[in-house]
């Protein structure tokens, strides 16, 4: 049943198949503690065992919610995919080391229904893009996505590629956050003038001149930074612009901490943590979000998407948002007027790029635009750098 | 402490932990490491911690984060009007500049704040970070030089280390991602609502003077609602305040009328009530499943005989 006679070994493959195949980050920390935790538990119970496993390995509601599978797949049902395996080993000697893997993992993804046969089927209809891929993610030895391999894997390769912020993309974001920096925090700071006594730096100076507080120390409230929040249009006819928003909101995280950074299509993904993992590594790809690019819009429903689930939170009178979108929209306009007018009312300002503002003649007429605009506080282009410090000089707040 | 006496010591307090949360519970208790709770709003994060410090007798030290919160509002202060009267009156006294430092600056001079009262406690307390996710990044780094280290430099004083750990609850709403370097240090729980007969459960706990039948109800109309879009989902809290509501106005059972009356304990965002009546045929179907099911086992006739719930505890 399990692949080796010993429990720690088995729990060391477990945690490698973790790492290489579901991009669990796990280290000998971690590993520690999942052995740790199986002594206390009790070994017959399997939710028990499952449960603390989870607790131990899993840092995210995302790796949470993948590990059952993994749990399922290692633990349990290793002998359905034994027969396959052994085929997938015969494949790996035939194809070469660096294809064997992507074997693996297409079976992985529908190990149960698909016979080795069609595995391999599949693994011809992408070969063009994987081989490509695999070799890439190895020589920077990241773990592998599993996101990667599934069906969807094809519209992959239309993730747009995020450009390498340089110095001048950056220079113009903090101009940005410097400008749009708000009204005093509620935070006070040690300061050279201020409003308020600083009665504790006074009084530890006081000591040095015999108790007397001969130089006053001030307190002042640093301005307030202000949040971003970009929305990335992810949907086909983006295909050319997107790229360009997402190395905007790259040269905003380089200028400010406080951006999050979502894309949609047909459904809303948070990819600020993708996104500043592709600006550090030369992986310069959105990978983990397969569902997110391509396919049509519905631009109203992702905006009340993002209100719902983030809205509460992220929204305030500190942040500005940025839907960087074309504004054509198959969705329900009801929904999208809707989305935008709560949107307005609970942002500091709503800034709307549209690529296509740049091209000579053209009018916001598409539908979508339409019920957008009155709602949006600056509309603008953004293709390259200069429509980046046109925007840093024009975008307001509202008052 | 293994997890079958956590789910029992919890019951006991009225709170309903699956085995999952127990054993999470355990693991945190036997390694000694934070537990990272996070989940949607309302599912009892908070709470947990509460009723763990009451398992545990322990005492519960709560720093709730916000926007702007600071190490030095986390950690210390120093309380300066004493200070400075001390300074005055020893300022007759022949003593040194050092001499007159120290006692200025001594532990009586000192106002704890929660994360250095969680340090110095002689029993190892539950300290509860809530909302973690609202302070800002400087603040999380700050807060994993604490986590990792448990000691406190303070200049003016000295290193002061823990005597025991404490054991550390931190929950947050994912408004932003929190940092790998904390979730590494934690160990992880999502708490997700509750299912059906979880909810039926905890209602049962919460107020035993309710009758099979409303619990299943509201549970069930619950689960409808989460179900749809809606701006702020109800939490456990909402379903419990729910559940009073319809105990205070007699009602034995849900129907349309009294959903319209009291829907306002569970909806607080004014689009969700137009959402909601969007969806009326779900929550019917909802209500009216419920009421037939039960219909033929005659569940309901065992707790109210036709008055209504009669509430017999002082929850």
């Amino acid at each position: 049943m399990y692949p080796f006679g010993g429990l720690p070994e088995n729990l060391t493959s477990f945690c490698g198949a973790l790492r290489r195949e579901y991009g669990f980050h796990i280290g000998a920390g971690e590993l520690l503690d999942a052995a740790r935790a199986l002594e206390i538990v009790d070994l017959s119970n399997e939710q028990a065992v499952r449960s603390a496993l989870r607790t131990v390995l899993a840092c995210t509601h995302d790796d949470a919610a993948r590990f059952d599978g993994a749990f399922d797949r290692f633990f349990l049902s290793r002998h359905d995919t034994e027969v396959q395996d052994e085929a997938s080993t015969q494949k790996r000697r035939l194809r070469g080391d660096s294809t064997g893997e992507v074997d693996d993992m297409s079976q992985a993804s529908d190990a149960t229904t698909a016979s080795s046969a069609e595995a391999v089927d599949i693994f011809g209809d992408v070969g063009p893009i994987t081989p490509l891929e695999t070799g890439d993610q190895e020589a920077e030895g990241a773990p592998v996505a599993g996101a990667r391999y599934s069906p969807l894997g094809v519209e992959v390769s239309q993730a747009p590629e995020v450009a390498e912020v340089d110095e001048a993309w950056l220079a113009a974001a903090r101009v940005l956050v410097r400008r749009l920096q708000l009204g005093p925090s509620r935070k006070w700071r040690a300061a050279p003038e201020g409003r308020r006594f600083d009665v504790r730096r006074t009084l530890r100076a006081s000591l040095q001149t015999g108790s007397e507080p001969l130089s006053p120390k001030w307190l002042a409230r640093p301005r307030r930074q202000p949040r971003f929040v970009v929305v990335v249009d992810g949907s086909r006819s983006m295909s050319q612009h997107a790229g360009t928003a997402l190395k905007l909101a790259s040269a905003l995280m380089g200028a400010t901490p406080r951006v999050e950074v979502f894309t949609f299509s047909t459904t809303l993904e948070r990819v600020t943590s993708e996104l500043k993992r592709a600006s550090v590594t030369s992986t310069r790809r959105l990978h983990a979000l397969a569902s997110a690019w391509g396919g049509g819009t519905t631009i109203g429903q992702c905006l009340a998407e993002f209100l719902r689930r983030f809205g509460g939170r992220l929204l305030s009178p500190n942040t500005v948002v940025i839907v960087a979108s074309d504004g054509l929209d198959v969705g329900d306009p009801e929904t999208l007027r809707a989305a935008m007018q709560a949107l307005r009312r609970r942002a500091a300002a709503l800034v709307w790029l549209n690529p296509l503002l740049g091209t000579p003649g053209y009018e916001p007429t598409a539908l979508g635009m339409r019920i957008a605009k009155p709602f949006v506080t600056t509309f603008a282009s953004v293709n390259g750098l200069t429509d980046l410090v046109h925007l840093s000089r024009t975008v307001h707040l509202r008052s | 402490m293994d997890a079958a006496t956590i789910r029992a010591r919890f019951r006991d307090r009225a709170f309903i932990v699956d085995e999952a949360f127990a054993t999470a519970l355990q693991l945190a208790l036997a390694l000694e490491k934070p537990l990272l709770v996070e989940g949607p709003a309302g599912v009892g994060k908070t709470e947990t911690a509460k009723v763990l410090a009451d398992v545990l007798a322990a005492r519960l030290i709560r720093l709730q984060c916000y926007e702007g919160l600071d190490a030095m509002t986390a950690l210390y202060e120093w309380n300066y009007p004493s200070q400075m009267l001390r300074a005055r009156l020893s300022e007759t006294e022949n003593s040194t500049i050092e001499e007159r430092e120290k006692q200025i600056f001594s532990e009586r001079f000192l106002l704890k704040r929660p994360l250095l009262e969680a340090i110095t406690e002689q029993q190892p307390p539950v300290l509860l970070i809530d909302e973690v996710d609202r302070a800002d990044e400087a603040f999380e780094a700050f807060l994993l030089e604490v986590l990792a280290e448990w000691q406190v430099t303070i200049p003016e004083l000295g290193t002061i280390r823990a005597t025991h750990k404490p054991r550390v609850i931190i929950t947050s709403n994912r408004t932003r991602e929190l940092s790998d370097a904390l979730r590494r240090r934690c160990l992880f729980l999502w708490l997700p609502y509750p299912t059906l007969e979880q909810e039926i459960a905890i209602l049962h706990a919460r107020l035993p003077g309710l009758s099979e039948r409303l619990a299943r109800q509201i549970a069930a109309l619950m689960q409808t609602l989460r179900g749809l879009s809606l701006q702020k989902a109800p939490g456990i809290a909402e379903s419990l305040d729910w559940a009073m509501a319809l105990l205070h106005l007699h009602r034995d059972h849900l129907d349309r009328h009294a959903l319209e009356q009291t829907l306002g304990c569970v909806l607080k965002v004014y689009e969700d009530h137009a959402v909601v009546h969007g969806h009326a045929a779900e929550l019917a179907a909802a209500l009216g499943e419920t009421s037939t099911s039960l219909q033929p086992g005659g569940h309901s006739l065992q707790t109210d005989f036709g008055f209504g719930s009669v509430s017999t505890s002082g929850r």
